[in-house]
């Protein structure tokens, strides 16, 4: 008799969301992701990237289908709960909160997570451990930081809340390219802590670098899914413009 | 006469300072101007009148009902009214807050009639300072807005609540990724804005006769306060206050003192024409 398969850390079934009243712009998403993995979403402009993990984190209303945080269904949570649920999120700009300081955006990201397992002193120094630079500064306005320590300080204030899955929005976005690659590097960092990384991402070769698995999203649907080294030899300018239903 | 009348103004830059921090909390947290701001003044006056004159607690007590009566009718303005609306955006949100202030500008006539009335405290004699007179009611003012901005500024810089308005402030969805709840964020800052409104109802109260327009008095010096130290910054919205203040009633050198709002009139226009985000309101709005 074969083992069970282990729970998914992040689990979207037949995913549906849109902005208003304007059409879905996630059309039937299904995704499940292991723990512990990386997995990127890739894709052309439009294709709803953003808005799935928009959806995933509960700041795009769902339509239809289900989301889930290691088996625990989240679908009506709003994002506070969503969080404390164990998923956190950074978003692609404006992650930090620039009249706070550092050290005010770390408290924040705690404070009001009441009931979280593991969110206190040893996570704080564990997270810390990882973004050195960070912790050094905690007087500093986050408003003050450059591209790239904004993006180490977004990372450190959702990793506090000790989360079973993070959702990275374009993490590269705006950072010069040694930056890009000490940004991929804290995240091959974090999913070693044990956290579960759902990764989209504009610069595929980068994200494709430091990912498991890829799935591509073309006009709001999966189109392909594929271990990362597969996804490295498929045409994927045909699979990005090709037509879909 | 200047000096006099510029010590008058700083009390009553420092009457404007309450609902000014109110109305500038308001628009940071919840992103709306609330032209409620000097019809719950109104409320908190009456209030305090009730408790005071008619229930003969003493001012004390007074202000800390009229403090809790007008956060009571801020949750109750969010829940029938705000939150419904707070999809459709700000200036939906800046329409509703009219309809709120007639409504309760009109419960506080039809309860309590248009006759002036005032508070039951003792008449005491004014202090004489190197030429200057000071009332005990001025005192009285002074050091409550001293305390109350000192606390709200405490409560913003060093409570988790304060760190989480100013989060919502700064990045509402980036609050709730962090764990933030916004609706209890809402709620918590209209019983705060409330309160303060409630205490400034009640010093307006000992400054003028409390009528259903005591209110409406403050309310164009309240928004030419908050906009002259730019819309949501707390530290803005007090200088903006003793700014108005002052000027309000230094004019009176120059120009009969009924035409002494011409002066909030000109500041709102000419923030408007040359300097939109106020004295502090670039800092505030940097991301």
């Amino acid at each position: 008799m074969s083992a069970p398969a282990p729970i998914a850390a992040l689990s979207a079934t037949d995913l549906r969301a849109g902005y208003g009243r304007g059409d879905d712009i996630v059309r039937g998403i299904s995704l499940d992701q292991a723990p512990e993995t990386i997995l990127a979403v890739i894709g052309p402009n439009g294709s709803g990237k953003s808005s799935l993990v928009k959806t995933l984190a509960g700041l795009l209303d769902i339509r239809a289908g289900r989301v889930a945080v290691t088996g625990r269904d989240v679908t009506r949570e709003t994002p506070a709960k969503r969080v404390a649920a164990g998923l956190a999120y950074v978003p692609q700009e404006a992650n930090v909160f620039p009249n706070l300081t550092i050290g005010e955006n770390l408290k924040l990201a705690t404070e009001f997570l009441r009931g979280r397992a593991g969110v206190g002193p040893e996570q704080r120094e564990r997270v810390l451990g990882l973004f050195p630079e960070i912790g050094a500064r905690l007087k500093t306005r986050a408003g003050d930081l450059s591209g790239g320590q904004r993006q180490m300080l977004a990372f450190a204030s959702a990793l506090l809340a000790n989360p079973e899955a993070l959702l990275l929005d374009e993490p590269s976005a705006g950072l010069s390219p040694k930056i890009v690659g000490q940004t991929m590097e804290a995240i091959v960092r974090v999913r070693e802590t044990g956290v579960t990384v759902l990764l989209v991402e504009q610069n595929v070769a980068a994200a494709l670098d430091v990912a498991d698995e890829a799935v591509v999203l073309v006009a709001g649907q999966v189109s392909l899914r594929a271990s990362a080294s597969d996804m490295k030899a498929a045409d994927l300018g045909a699979l990005f413009f090709a037509k879909v239903a | 006469m200047a000096a006099q009348l510029f010590f008058n103004g700083l009390v009553t830059g420092l009457l404007i300072a309450l609902p000014a921090l109110a109305l500038t909390i308001v628009f940071g947290v919840l992103k709306f101007a609330n032209f409620a701001v000097g019809s719950m003044l109104t409320l908190g006056a009456y209030a305090a009148w009730v408790a005071n004159v008619q229930l003969g607690l003493p001012l004390f007590g007074a202000a800390a009902i009229a403090a809790l009566t007008v956060a009571g009718a801020g949750l109750l303005a969010d829940q029938l009214a705000f939150e419904r609306l707070r999809a459709r955006g700000s200036i939906t949100l800046l329409v509703a807050s009219m309809g709120v202030s007639l409504v309760i500008e009109n419960v506080c006539r039809f309860f309590f009639g248009n006759a002036s009335r005032g508070f039951d405290v003792a008449l005491s004699r004014p202090i004489r300072w190197e030429g200057i007179r000071i009332n005990q009611e001025q005192i009285t003012i002074a050091i409550t807005v001293a305390v109350c901005l000192v606390l709200v500024d405490a409560l913003l810089r060093f409570t988790p609540l304060g760190r989480a308005m100013r989060a919502v402030a700064d990045n509402a969805s980036l609050a709730a990724v962090r764990g933030v709840e916004r609706r209890t964020i809402a709620r918590l800052t209209w019983v705060l804005v409330g309160a303060l409104l409630g205490l400034a109802g009640v010093l307006a109260g000992l400054d003028r006769a409390i009528d259903p327009l005591i209110g409406w008095n403050y309310q164009i010096p309240i928004f030419a306060a908050a906009i002259l130290g730019g819309l949501g910054s707390p530290l803005g919205a007090v200088a903006g206050a003793l700014v108005i203040g002052v000027a309000e009633e230094m004019s009176a050198l120059v120009i009969p003192t009924n035409y002494r709002q011409v002066v909030s009139f000109s500041v709102i226009l000419a923030l408007l024409l040359f300097r939109a985000n106020g004295l502090f309101g670039a800092k505030a709005a940097r991301k």
